[in-house]
């Protein structure tokens, strides 16, 4: 039961009080048919169910009424007519009667005793800080030295972190790169005792040969300075002055 | 001393005869039936003028059929005598024959188990009234069509003005 079935407003508040329906059974006298007219309750069971059995009776146009007891709407699940057997209904209309108790729900309407005049809604306010404003900032941002030095900050602290991730990532680079070196190296020592088990051959190898006599001969006997290098000596004097000379 | 006692003999006698006299009082007892059937009319009817000489109550040449509901309380106590008009109860002055036709029937009713109604129901006063028995409690409408052609047959054109029939419907006890 909602608004689209009863065409007026299915609020708190509206109670029905009967049904009136109409329909024409189309059959012949020896056809068994039964018309049944009946409405869900919310919640199990049905609020009215009338059966009628047309069995060996003629056809006919049929309009009567279910009265109920005053029964609020929020009660009533879906309702229907339904036909069984050999037969058609033809021309069928179902019409609830109710009343209406506007002010069952007080807030329904103002002249409801008890009823609470709603807060009003309060519009959102943006407020405006002039600081954040990208014209006030760009207009201000040659002049202003907060601005420049809140800027710098801005910008250094940004580089700082910057940084920091860098070699936070290198490190964990080398960290990587050092473990799988320690693995290569314990993998390159291991191959290398299980080489050392075999160095008997090294212990019987014979060089032949003796001693590497020194077969440099000096002509004439005296050795001459090279010249060259005295320049290129008193090249570096200079060059150790002019290092020198940031200390001082 | 004679005289004495012919006095009280007169006296007495005249006593004895005073109280001898016949007093009579007549007393009503009213009552009312209330009828447990009640007659109305559900839809006015009217008629339609298709052509000249015909009026007609059928909804295809622009007539309204009548509708009359009657009710009853009490199973098996009133009989509905249904009559479509055999006459106008008011017209132009006509000179010429009306050829009246028409049909009572059971336009639908509150229990399904008065819909052997009309196949249950008789006819008299040459087929113009139509009885039906109402043998369960509960409400019943009856449609009532009538046609009326003037003319005897020739198709003559009615005078114009307006003009009114009855339908006749009564709930009797049986």
């Amino acid at each position: 039961m909602n608004t689209g079935t009863l065409g007026i407003s299915a609020e708190e508040g509206l109670d029905i009080s009967g049904v009136l329906y109409n329909y024409t059974a189309v059959k012949n006298v020896v056809d068994d048919f039964t018309v049944t007219i009946e409405s869900d309750k919310v919640g199990g069971g049905y609020i009215f169910q009338e059966e009628h059995n047309w069995d060996g009776k003629y056809g006919g146009r049929i309009q009567n009424v279910i009265p109920l007891p005053y029964t609020p709407v929020e009660q009533f699940g879906d309702g229907r007519i339904r036909g069984t057997g050999t037969g058609s209904l033809e021309d069928v209309s179902i019409l609830y009667m109710y009343r209406w108790d506007l002010c069952r729900n007080a807030q329904n309407d103002e002249s409801c005793p008890n009823y609470i005049p709603p807060l009003p809604v309060i519009p959102k306010i943006e407020i405006y800080d002039a600081l954040d404003d990208e014209f006030v900032t760009d207009t201000t941002e040659a002049v202003d030295d907060n601005l420049l030095d809140k800027k710098e900050e801005k910008r250094e602290t940004e580089e700082e972190d910057e940084e920091k991730e860098r070699l936070e990532i290198a490190m964990a680079a080398s960290e990587n790169a050092l473990t799988i070196a320690n693995t290569t190296s314990q993998a390159s020592i291991l191959k290398q005792i299980n080489t050392a088990t075999n160095i008997n051959s090294y212990y019987v190898a014979q060089i032949s040969g003796g001693v590497y006599r020194d077969t440099t001969q000096l002509d004439g006997g005296k050795v001459v300075d090279n010249r060259l290098v005295f320049r290129s000596l008193t090249q570096e004097q200079l060059h150790n002055e002019m290092i020198q000379e940031q200390y001082k | 001393m004679n005289k004495l006692i012919t006095l009280f003999l007169v006296v007495g006698l005249t006593g004895c005869s005073l109280f001898a006299k016949k007093v009579e009082a007549n007393t009503n007892i009213n009552g009312n039936v209330e009828s447990r059937c009640t007659v109305n009319t559900d839809t006015v009817g009217y008629y339609g003028n298709p052509n000249a000489y015909t009026l007609t109550t059928l909804p295809a040449s622009a007539g309204q059929v009548p509708v009359v509901r009657v009710d009853t309380s009490l199973a098996n106590a009133y009989k509905a005598q249904i009559s479509y008009p055999t006459s106008f109860s008011s017209s132009p002055s006509l000179g010429d024959t009306v050829v009246w036709t028409g049909a009572v029937a059971v336009a639908q009713t509150s229990s399904n188990d008065m819909s052997g109604y009309q196949a249950a129901s008789t006819t008299a006063d040459g087929g113009a009234m139509r009885i039906y028995n109402l043998v369960h409690a509960g409400a019943t409408w009856f449609s009532v069509s009538s046609v009326a052609t003037y003319g005897g047959g020739q198709q003559k054109a009615f005078p114009g003005g307006s003009y009114t029939a009855v339908v006749v419907a009564e709930c009797i006890a049986q």
